[in-house]
């Protein structure tokens, strides 16, 4: 049986395609090798998880909230316009 | 709150009654994406007065122009590009894009790789911890820190969860920038954050620090 070849990558090209590798957009090939560093490696995986974590964060909908009054001056704005504006009927 | 996401054939029928006369679906219509045409907008210009009128302006236009909006691209691909279109101008009129690195073309990607400054075991931060202010101004000053091509990357793809072709074609970039500028702004988003993780989230932790080679 072929021995299957050993295939390594080094810790900066693994920095270059960790955010690719986290969004499934590495090829098989690559993210298998990858895979196996992030096991030998604790320095990769200490970047891979904490990258993670960052995306799951900045991603929830508590993270980041739109300041009060922007919202309520919004629709106040959008009230003034359509107030001077009579609404229109579209012919079919 | 998350944002939720509404379903197209809804948006639809919203623009529809809007065409129709029926102004207030317009409020239905913006109201799922009003933070993060905000946040798109702040990325941009990186002030909160500014991002507000700038939004304000790009509603306006919204609305006045629903009736060319033809559904070729996604509602929010519509409002987000009138957004950003309105903050790069307000950039341009302020003569800001002098000082800023919002105009590409002068500027290469050719940066070098992005080295971690930071290997520290990493502990994972749970979401419950999002209920603390002190972990979300966290998050804010991080974002805040990062120069206006990464912000921008990061606050369409990760935050708005737009996707890469979406990020690339409201940013005017190719895909294979967008992804090298969001592996840029992911790492250093972490760099910036590290810090106050261990120790700081969770209690009884010692802080361990590894230096690189």
């Amino acid at each position: 049986m072929a021995k299957k070849p050993i295939v390594e990558i080094d810790c900066i090209e693994v920095w270059r395609q960790i955010s690719n590798y986290l969004d499934n957009e590495v090829d098989p090939d690559l993210r298998a090798v990858m895979a196996s560093h992030f096991k030998d490696c604790a320095h990769c995986s200490a970047i891979l998880d904490g990258t993670r974590n960052v995306v799951r964060l900045v991603g929830d909908g508590r993270s980041f909230e739109i300041p009060a009054g922007v919202s309520r001056r919004l629709y106040a704005k959008l009230d003034d316009h359509l107030a001077t504006r009579r609404p229109k009927k579209r012919n079919s | 709150m998350a944002t939720a996401r509404v379903q197209p054939e809804v948006e639809a029928d919203l623009i529809e009654r809007v065409r129709c006369g029926e102004h207030e679906a317009f409020y239905e219509l913006v109201r799922p994406h009003e933070r993060g045409i905000y946040m798109a907008a702040l990325s941009i210009l990186n002030n909160d007065a500014d991002a507000e009128e700038v939004v304000q302006e790009a509603i306006l236009k919204a609305f006045k122009a629903i009736g060319k909006f033809r559904g070729e691209a996604k509602f929010s691909t519509w409002i987000f590009q009138i957004t950003i279109n309105e903050a790069r101008m307000k950039l341009r009129k302020d003569r800001r894009h002098l000082y800023d690195s919002l105009d590409e073309s002068r500027r290469g990607e050719d940066e070098g790789d992005y080295i971690p400054r930071d290997f520290a075991d990493w502990r994972e931060i749970p979401s419950e911890a999002l209920e603390s202010t002190r972990l979300r101004e966290a998050l804010k000053k991080a974002l805040d820190s990062l120069a206006p091509k990464y912000r921008q990357v990061l606050v369409l793809r990760d935050i708005e969860h737009l996707n890469i072709a979406e990020t690339a074609k409201l940013m005017g970039i190719t895909e294979a920038t967008v992804k090298t500028r969001l592996l840029r702004a992911r790492l250093m988003m972490r760099d910036a954050l590290a810090p106050g993780f261990d120790g700081a989230w969770r209690k009884g932790r010692e802080y361990e620090k590894v230096r690189p080679f």
